[in-house]
């Protein structure tokens, strides 16, 4: 199935999210106005960045330790690729991007560096107000810790100002309770926090309970699905 | 002359999701539209007519009850349509174009804004699944952040398809009738 689409719309926050969820494994490939970028993607986590002057070159080295031999790159030089073609690129919204899942033949462990989590959230940091709006819609919206979050959170480096903000979730606080009790910290601040911290997992919407039981009948509802199975 | 007792399920989602195709597949009746001729940039690109109101098409379950399928306008200046139209519903289907990833962002906005206000089953219909390019309905899932817990199951489909829009349907009456018993 494809991953495609157009950064300006759908962030590396977004994308990153979306890999790891999955634990995918391919290529992402992102064609900016002045280069195209490789991005090896490895069970969700990025772990190689390279430039290439032909889009076919990428289909063509599908082992991936042979490619490291032939572009004489060191296992534990990798991160540098991510800070020079990835980190270094964040703010720049204008690419389209596409995932191929697969292909890619990872022979032996590769280090992961920067781990997913950490990526969105530096993602996260260079979004603009119109890109957090996108996620964090409603300041009414509720959020809450995952189960999991310790143990994602171990994998972030958080800024003062985001350790700050997820102090305020508890289940309780609306998206305006927290802008409210993050005193000193602008809105665009809080709301980059959140998105990061939604799209890592850390933070979830809270359930709302359910309070409004089916006005129908058992009987009644029984008649409508055969209706509809005799469509 | 008997009352025929309407029971009421709202397809919602983004603009040119495929709402009103959605309900044209499987109404007994042409769909009642409320279309225009798209005037905002960047709309009418993408289709020249699009709902300003609601569709409505209906499914006969017997001699008294009609099952009616209430289509929202997809451009959120007509989010207080979604509220009227919400108002007793049974269920609520979110279609999202998944070959659009630009609209995923106002689906989930879309699905709180319906969660807040109508605390009924929801299921997410990733239409145009026979398009090339379309996101599968995991990596979709993934996109609007559902999570497990909130039970809210992503379908792909394609809304021209009958058996598909049956299955989507059927979905979401088996999760209400999940609640009920």
């Amino acid at each position: 199935m494809a991953l495609t689409g157009d950064l300006s719309v759908f962030n590396f926050a977004d994308i990153l999210q979306v890999l790891a969820k999955d634990r995918k494994s391919g290529v992402l490939l992102v064609e900016w106005k002045d280069i195209v970028i490789a991005y090896y993607i490895k069970d969700g986590e990025l772990v190689f960045a390279r430039p290439v002057d032909k889009v076919f070159r990428v289909y063509t080295d599908r082992d991936f330790d042979k490619l490291l031999d032939k572009l004489r790159i060191r296992k534990e030089d990798l991160h540098k690729t991510i800070d020079k073609f990835f980190l270094s690129r964040l703010g720049n919204k204008e690419g389209i991007f596409s995932f191929t899942p697969g292909f890619i033949k990872y022979n032996s462990d590769i280090p992961v560096f920067y781990p997913v989590e950490e990526l969105i959230m530096r993602a996260s940091r260079v979004l603009t107000p119109e890109e957090v709006e996108r996620k964090i819609s409603d300041e009414m919206l509720i959020f809450e810790k995952d189960k999991n979050w310790e143990n994602i959170l171990s994998k972030v480096k958080l800024t003062e100002e985001e350790k700050k903000v997820l102090d305020l979730v508890d289940g309780n606080r609306s998206v305006a309770d927290v802008r409210k009790a993050a005193s000193g910290l602008d809105t665009l601040t809080v709301d980059r926090a959140l998105y990061g911290f939604l799209a890592t997992g850390i933070l979830r919407r809270k359930k709302k309970e359910r309070t409004q039981r089916p006005s129908i009948s058992l009987d009644l509802l029984a008649k409508i699905i055969e209706r509809i199975k005799k469509l | 002359m008997k009352t025929i007792k309407k029971i009421k399920i709202v397809v919602a989602g983004p603009f040119a999701a495929g709402k009103t195709q959605f309900i044209n597949t499987v109404s007994d009746i042409k769909t009642v539209a409320t279309e225009r001729k798209t005037t905002a940039k960047g709309e009418k690109e993408v289709k020249h007519q699009t709902t300003v109101a609601m569709d409505f098409g209906k499914i006969r379950i017997d001699d008294e009850h009609e099952l009616y399928l209430f289509g929202t306008p997809g451009q959120s200046r007509f989010d207080f349509m979604w509220e009227i139209l919400g108002e007793g519903a049974l269920g609520i289907i979110i279609l999202v174009d998944s070959t659009d990833p630009k609209t995923f962002h106002e689906a989930r906005r879309i699905i709180n804004f319906f969660q807040s206000r109508f605390p009924v089953p929801i299921v997410v219909g990733a239409n145009k699944q026979d398009l090339p390019n379309a996101w599968s309905a995991d990596d979709i899932s993934f996109a609007l952040d559902i999570s497990e817990d909130e039970g809210i199951p992503v379908i792909p489909l394609s809304a021209k398809n009958k058996e598909d829009v049956k299955r989507v349907l059927l979905t979401l009456l088996q999760i209400i009738r999940e609640y009920i018993s």
